[in-house]
């Protein structure tokens, strides 16, 4: 093997180190504007499923015989409304933008809220915040899902704080007690966390194995070139 | 992204916060609003109809049957009685305010009323019952004693229409089981009844 052989080693891993970067960087946003896509939809159901909830479980508001419509009806409509359309915008005019993902994490922790709050509290919608949670994680970003899990937190410390009735039911808790709630979203958080760690391995690697395939199959097709070349200018 | 966009961007966002601020504002304000507390009634009033259980304490819920509140009080009640296995005896009264047509409260909260154990579920034509035992707000709760004196009365659901864990139910179990609580009455967080329950006479007794 002589200087020219490991110049030209080097000058094929740093060929194939730099288009794995890019298939990587593609394939990255591929599936972060696909992800938005995703959301896009699921923004667009929940608004009509929050309606629908309202509109199911408490469409009136009574005071005797009096009925009027309950307030359930205008926040699934009109703060359900806000939480989707701001993030849908943004998926449909800026995907696999940043800012597109953590907006939609906050919101999607936000409809599991009221979603909760328009069911009366029912112990089976609190697995919204475990679904969004695996939803997210689509995303393969770690921040995304931190984003999220603190939406939770700081939402449980500050009602805890402000009115630990409605969370608790007892009037003085622990102060601690927003860590218990906390610990189960953060024990999911793990299994989530490696899978997005894997997932993120798996697409450098496919990117890596690509960009080999590419550089070698060129290198391969120059040789032939070459070599045709050189063929040619024999028979002549 | 040219600077523009950016800050058209983070004016829509500045907007998106400050609507979820304000609709969450409004929602907390509604959910945190109890409603009017029983007027007083310190023995079980005379004129009822309501059949008192001289064996064990007894416990009345006053409800709305189209409120959507009620199914919150409901599925508590539910919880307090397993918890409670046989040591009170509960009877759920259902307004039916006057003027509005005979069934108009069979409604799908009587019949979750009817399926609790321990319960015997009233209709109130008129609210009378609603009256006689100082009820203004569907949910509100009263425990009276073997004695016919009033234990309790509040509310036994956390927040409007919300269920979980309550300071109302505590103190119910605590009473039950132990003949003492840290206070005898809760919030109570429902529909206005309509009723007339504070024109009502007070403490007459049983």
């Amino acid at each position: 093997m002589n200087v020219l052989d490991l110049d030209d080693g080097a000058a094929r891993a740093l060929q194939i180190a730099e288009r794995a970067r890019a298939l990587y960087a593609e394939q990255r946003q591929r599936v972060l504007r696909r992800v938005d896509r995703m959301f896009f939809g699921l923004m667009g159901g929940q608004w009509v499923f929050g309606i629908v909830v309202a509109l199911l479980y408490s469409p009136y508001a009574w005071e005797g015989k009096q009925q009027a419509i309950h307030l359930h009806v205008y926040l699934a409509v009109f703060l359900g409304g806000a939480l989707s359309l701001f993030p849908m915008l943004l998926a449909w005019r800026r995907p696999g933008w940043v800012v597109t993902r953590q907006v939609i994490a906050v919101s999607q922790m936000l409809w599991s809220a009221l979603l909760i709050h328009l069911t009366g509290g029912r112990i089976e919608t609190h697995f919204h915040v475990f679904g969004s949670l695996a939803f997210l994680a689509f995303y393969l970003d770690w921040r995304v899902l931190g984003t999220a899990s603190a939406v939770v937190l700081v939402d449980h410390l500050a009602r805890g704080l402000l009115w630990p009735e409605s969370v608790y039911g007892i009037a003085n808790p622990e102060w601690w007690r927003f860590l218990e709630h906390g610990f189960w979203v953060a024990f999911e958080d793990v299994f989530l966390l490696i899978a997005c760690r894997n997932g993120i391995q798996d697409m450098w690697r496919g990117a890596r194995r690509q960009a080999e395939v590419e550089v070698l199959r060129e290198s391969d097709e120059l040789k032939t070139f070459a070599l045709e070349m050189a063929l040619a200018e024999a028979r002549s | 992204m040219q600077t523009r966009e950016r800050w058209l961007w983070a004016i829509l966002g500045a907007l998106w916060l400050a609507a979820i601020g304000a609709g969450a504002r409004v929602l907390w304000s509604y959910q945190s609003t109890p409603g009017e507390h029983a007027a007083e009634r310190r023995l079980w009033p005379a004129a009822s109809r309501l059949p008192r259980d001289p064996a064990r304490p007894t416990l009345v819920l006053v409800a709305h049957p189209h409120c959507a509140c009620t199914r919150a009080s409901l599925a508590e009640l539910a919880g307090l009685m397993r918890r409670l296995r046989g040591r009170v005896a509960a009877r759920v009264v259902f307004v039916r305010p006057a003027g509005l047509p005979a069934g108009w409260e069979r409604t799908d909260t009587w019949r979750t009323a009817q399926g609790i154990p321990e319960v015997t579920v009233w209709a109130d034509p008129g609210g009378v019952e609603a009256a006689r035992f100082g009820a203004r707000t569907s949910g509100q709760v009263l425990l009276y004693g073997q004695d016919g004196r009033l234990l309790f009365s509040g509310g036994i659901t956390p927040i409007r229409g919300h269920v979980g864990d309550s300071a109302g139910q505590e103190r119910i179990v605590s009473l039950v089981t132990t003949g003492r609580a840290d206070a005898a009455t809760s919030k109570v967080f429902g529909c206005a009844l309509g009723t007339a329950a504070g024109r009502g006479p007070e403490g007459k007794g049983a």
